[in-house]
């Protein structure tokens, strides 16, 4: 049995964690929820915002800051694009699975060609400070992402909730035809959440950059536990998505502490499967 | 026909014979692992489409079954010295028995299909992968299976594993053709199209599934039993990683999921164009240009390769072909009306058996009551007309009948059997057959096969010649025997009408449930199907019909049921029941019933 | 005329739903259409509200084609609906689903002094306004489908069977909130099965039947007429 501290750290580490799972689930949990397509490009797309973000701060000494707020509006139009394209082939939400599977591939296999499949690490000088509370190291990049995500979690909310876009998004979800009776353009708003989602990816990217090493293959490991995430999180709930992203990242953390690091994946995978079996009527 | 099978069957065998004698040829052994490979892949592919392409339930976790039967081989053969090719057969199992454990609890929760199906099985692939990791099988330092013995059947351990990976392929293409012309194929390939209509016709849904699921995955455990002394190393995160869905998915997809072929020719391209490129930065670009296509293909080609050059080489050949007759509206002669009293008077008679006895159904969705309490008898022989205004529960009480729906409380009595608590494919094979008010044909068989589906899986349970002449019986009857090889989607909609009417039929139901079959059609139309109708009877099917379209109703029907609020609310002859004056205040209000 | 339809034919692939329809509403009257169950009479009221193309006839709205109108653009020209079955969000709360009915511009200006006409109409929303609309009644949820109608200040206001799944007693309620809503100045087009309520609140009527117009006028006409009893009877 680990120590209290040893506990204690995992269970901060781990909400740390979450955060960021809960901040890469945010675009995916939106498209799945509001827009009906499942779009595993999301992941591929969240690491090549981290490597973009990793070469301009490298090579071009780019603050990580400034490179986010660049590759936002391109991921906007890349996420706008790529929506137009679903449109035109009236893809379905299994076709959409399928053919962003594709799309990953395609992007994880660009990836490995300019950057290799070497692992990177992004060295910033705040990558290695850490705030001390107690006996309990607080690292300040995570902590940071935390912030970030809880940030746009809220903001995100807040837009479903008190504009008029976001009802319109919200009613066009539960029932296209009589929201279109209304007026809403839900077609026109269809693009806009796409964009919206992959610049999230990009966002979320930035963060992967700071925190974790970055390797083509880590596409494929965060996608349980972020779909597991978003299960959880209830489909289109943003503060969803970070509840279970926290809460998810706090359990693993906990079980590799108690256990062994090789069990962690099985926690949120478990959790999916009996998810997915109990059927919640959220799905 | 048979002589062009038995041609290519002989073709068949006789080129594996010649494929399997390639290493004696004295090759450099790179070609026998090349085309070990390309096997090796149209092996998995086509065994990932036995369910997945067959039936339509994608699967991303055939890497668990392909990662169980290496593992299994790898452990019986290294840690306890079991000879290689008996190590085989248990890796089958072992897949297997992994698969209908996951089936067993899958299948029968009916909201988990599509893309909730593939995560699902995605997830069970990252389970097994990590108790694999993390247990003794291989504990993260990997499984060396080269100084296992390999059984010389070939000069070289690469010729035999060659020739291993050659009786695999040519054994899996064997067993999915078997299956595609078996009733568990036409049971899949209906099943994928409507399942819920598959299981209401007699496909016993369920059992089929599992079976698809448990072949899939023995083939895939064997295949990754072979394998796992091709590799001579086995590590958890190469056999787990996310290739072989990947790519099985991608194969099958591209050459045409759901034909026996289609994953082979899919498989051989890309395996071809993968292995093309050997060095590690190109066999990477390959990846990519692999996923490309999949994506191109899964929007542009969404039926796959084989059966889009199929349908070209069809459409080619109907062009040369004698243009068929004239479009004439299909259905038999009006029925002059006296015909009608000679069959009424035999159902009148009281003492007409219960067919189906209905007794005090109730059905509740959730906090709604559809069905309060509705007790009815439908006599044999007679034509029941269900009217009720919107709401008052005739379409559940059809539902509930055939087995769609489990009863809430009370019995269902078909000639005095419980029939309440059985499934729907069992209800069909005693005799219940149903048409659904929108037609449900399955969209991508023939119009002459969806008609001999019913007539194989229901009351009669024909063998495949058998069912193919009964549904041609019932096209004639129906006149669609012109269009026997349409496609349903080519039909216009009184023709797809009677499709419905005929599939119905082709399953010798005692007992006919006509849902809204009128709705839909102009006046001439209505007349001919309503003589259809006095025909079906006359042949001494009981007929229930729900309807709004009260003229025909009244004139076609020996009784009336007026359903109101879940409840019967009166019963017997259409006359005196549309003239009763309660029965008037439900549909047109209280001042109308004087 | 505020709405002219002629010769409208409606199919939903080759299934024809409404073969040949013509009819009229004019400023402030109270229209109904009248007929059995699958006449086609939704069909023919989602035709009008935008939902569906039709495939032949024409459709004028204070004198605008709206043949090639797109569907989200029919409720800027005047025409508001209460559909079949209430289809409210129900994920939403009650004040929300009435502001999705004010999401257009000029709607949403004025949407406070439309909230409180609302209100005012049916108070027992301004109580539940925070509650999620899945948990009302079906009369209370017909109130909030009425009331989103109204919030997008239409000429013209199209109810689909407005009195199915309601109690006796609230369908009462209900037509007495369509003739309120007249009195605020839109026009009224509805659709019913309930002969009675549909021919009382009405000022002239269609009778459809089998996809097609038989029979229209006033409703003391219709009613002596025998076409409604062998419509809905068969006798």
């Amino acid at each position: 049995m680990p120590s209290m501290t040893l506990l204690g750290q995992s269970l901060v580490s781990g909400v740390l964690l979450g955060s960021l799972y809960g901040l890469v689930a945010l675009g995916l949990s939106l498209s799945w929820g509001l827009l009906r397509l499942v779009n595993l490009a999301h992941f591929a797309l969240a690491f090549l915002g981290a490597y973009l973000v990793y070469h301009l701060g490298t090579v071009w000494h780019l603050s990580p800051w400034w490179a986010a707020l660049l590759i936002a509006p391109l991921f906007f139009a890349f996420g706008v694009l790529q929506h137009a394209v679903f449109l035109y082939f009236r893809v379905t939400e299994l076709t959409s699975l399928l053919a962003t599977f594709g799309i990953s591939v395609i992007i994880e296999s660009a990836l490995q060609w300019i950057w290799t499949a070497d692992f990177r690490r992004f060295e910033t000088h705040y990558a290695s400070t850490s705030l001390k509370l107690g006996p309990i190291y607080v690292p300040v990049v995570e902590l940071a992402a935390c912030i970030a995500a809880a940030a746009l979690a809220w903001a995100t909310w807040a837009w479903l909730r008190w504009t008029y876009v976001g009802k319109a998004l919200r009613a066009a979800a539960e029932d296209p035809e009589i929201a279109v009776a209304f007026g809403i353009n839900r077609r026109g708003l269809s693009f806009l959440l796409s964009g919206v989602c992959a610049a999230y990816a990009g966002v979320a990217g930035a963060f992967i950059a700071l925190i974790s090493t970055l390797a083509p293959s880590q596409i494929w490991t965060w996608l349980g536990v972020v779909f597991a995430v978003v299960i959880i999180g209830r489909l289109g709930n943003p503060l969803g998505a970070l509840a279970a992203g926290v809460l998810i990242g706090a359990a693993e953390s906990v079980a590799m502490a108690t256990f062994s690091p090789a069990w962690a994946p099985v926690v949120s995978f478990s959790v999916l499967i009996a998810l997915l079996l109990w059927q919640p009527d959220w799905l | 026909m048979t002589g062009r099978r038995a041609i290519s069957g002989i073709g068949a065998v006789g080129g594996v014979g010649l494929l399997a004698l390639l290493p004696l040829a004295g090759l450099p052994a790179f070609y026998d692992s090349f085309l070990y490979l390309i096997f090796y892949w149209i092996s998995l592919a086509t065994s990932w489409a036995i369910l997945s392409g067959f039936a339509g339930y994608f699967s991303f976790g055939h890497a668990a079954f392909f990662g169980a039967g290496m593992y299994t081989t790898a452990t019986l053969s290294v840690k306890f010295g079991v000879p290689f090719l008996v190590t085989l057969p248990v890796a089958a199992a072992v897949a297997a028995a992994l698969a209908v454990g996951i089936g067993a609890v899958v299948f029968r929760l009916r909201r988990l299909r599509g893309e909730l199906f593939a995560l699902l099985t995605l997830a069970v692939s990252f389970v097994v992968a990590t108790i694999i990791l993390n247990t003794g099988i291989d504990g993260g330092a990997g499984v060396l299976t080269s100084s296992v013995a390999v059984p010389h059947l070939m000069p070289s351990p690469s010729g035999t594993i060659y020739l291993l990976g050659l009786l695999m392929c040519a054994g899996t293409l064997a067993i999915t053709y078997a299956i595609a012309h078996s009733r568990l194929g036409i049971g899949l390939f209906a099943i994928h199209d409507d399942e819920d209509v598959a299981e209401v016709k007699g496909i016993p849904t369920f059992h089929y599934k599992l079976t698809a699921f448990a072949l899939s995955a023995a083939i895939a455990g064997a295949v990754g039993g072979v394998h796992a002394i091709y590799v001579g190393f086995l590590t958890v995160s190469e056999t787990f990683g996310i290739s072989v869905p990947l790519y099985v998915v991608l194969m099958s997809v591209l050459g045409g999921a759901r034909h026996w072929l289609g994953p082979a020719v899919g498989a051989a391209i890309i395996a071809a164009s993968l292995y093309a490129f050997t060095s590690g930065d190109q066999a990477m670009i390959g990846r990519g240009i692999v996923a490309f296509i999949l994506v191109v293909a899964i929007l542009i080609l969404p039926e796959g390769i084989v059966p889009s050059w199929q349908r070209w080489w069809a459409r080619l050949r109907t062009r040369e072909a004698t243009t068929p007759t004239a479009s004439e509206a299909p259905g038999i002669a009006a029925i002059p009306r006296n015909e009608k009293a000679s069959g009424k008077v035999a159902s009148l008679h009281p003492q007409t058996r219960a067919i189906l006895e209905i007794r005090d159904v109730h059905k509740s969705f959730g906090g709604l009551q559809a069905l309060r309490g509705v007790t009815l008898d439908v006599r044999e022989g007679e034509i029941l007309g269900l009217v009720g205004p919107n709401g008052s529960g005739k379409t559940t009480l059809i539902n509930v009948i055939t087995g769609h729906f489990p009863l809430t409380s009370g019995s269902l009595l078909l000639d005095g059997t419980a029939i309440g608590d059985l499934s729907a494919h069992s209800i069909a094979g005693r005799g219940i057959a149903r048409t659904y008010q929108i037609p449900r044909p399955f969209a991508h068989l023939t119009v002459l096969d969806n008609v001999a589906l019913a007539a194989a899986f229901g009351a009669a349970g024909l063998g495949r010649a058998a069912s193919l002449a009964e549904a041609r019986r019932w096209l004639d009857f129906t006149g669609l025997r012109a269009k026997e090889n349409v496609l349903p989607a080519d039909l216009n909609l009184h023709e797809r009408k009677f499709l419905e009417l005929a599939r119905a039929l082709s399953a010798s139901p005692r007992l006919l449930l006509l849902d809204e079959v009128l709705s839909g059609l102009n006046p001439a139309e209505i007349d001919r199907a309503i003589g259809l109708i006095r025909e079906i009877r006359a042949q001494g099917t009981t007929i229930v019909f729900v309807e709004h379209l009260m003229r025909a109703v009244v004139e076609l029907s020996d009784r009336i049921a007026v359903l109101n609020e879940g409840v019967l609310f009166a019963l017997g002859e259409p006359g005196a029941v549309m003239r009763d004056p309660r029965v008037v205040s439900i549909y047109l209000g209280k001042a109308h019933a004087a | 005329m505020l709405l002219e339809a002629r010769n409208l034919r409606i199919a939903y692939g080759d299934a024809t739903a409404v073969w040949d329809a013509s009819l009229e509403v004019g400023e402030g009257e109270i229209v109904s259409v009248i007929g059995p169950n699958g006449a086609g009479k939704t069909t023919l009221i989602s035709a009008i509200a935008g939902l569906l193309r039709w495939n032949s006839g024409t459709l004028h709205l204070n004198g605008n084609d709206l043949a090639r109108v797109a569907a989200h653009r029919v409720c800027a020209h005047g025409i508001a609906l209460v559909p079949e079955g209430r289809r409210l969000f129900t994920r939403m709360s009650v004040e929300e689903n009435l502001e999705i009915g004010c999401y257009l511009p000029a709607a949403r200006a004025a949407r406070d002094a439309t909230l409180e006409r609302v209100y005012g109409l049916f108070p027992i929303l301004r109580q539940r306004r925070e509650q999620m609309a899945g948990l009302l009644s079906g009369g209370q949820q017909q109130m909030v489908a009425i009331g989103r109608a109204l919030m997008a200040r239409p000429r013209l206001m199209l109810f689909d069977e407005p009195s199915l799944g309601l109690a006796p007693a609230i369908v009462d309620d209900m037509f007495d909130i369509v003739r309120r809503v007249r009195e605020e100045g839109v026009a009224v087009l509805l659709v019913e099965q309930n002969v009675l309520k549909a021919m009382e609140i009405a000022d002239r009527a269609y009778v459809l039947e089998q996809g097609r117009i038989v029979s229209s006028g006033v409703p003391s006409d219709l009613l002596r007429q025998s076409h409604i009893r062998e419509a809905y009877l068969g006798v």
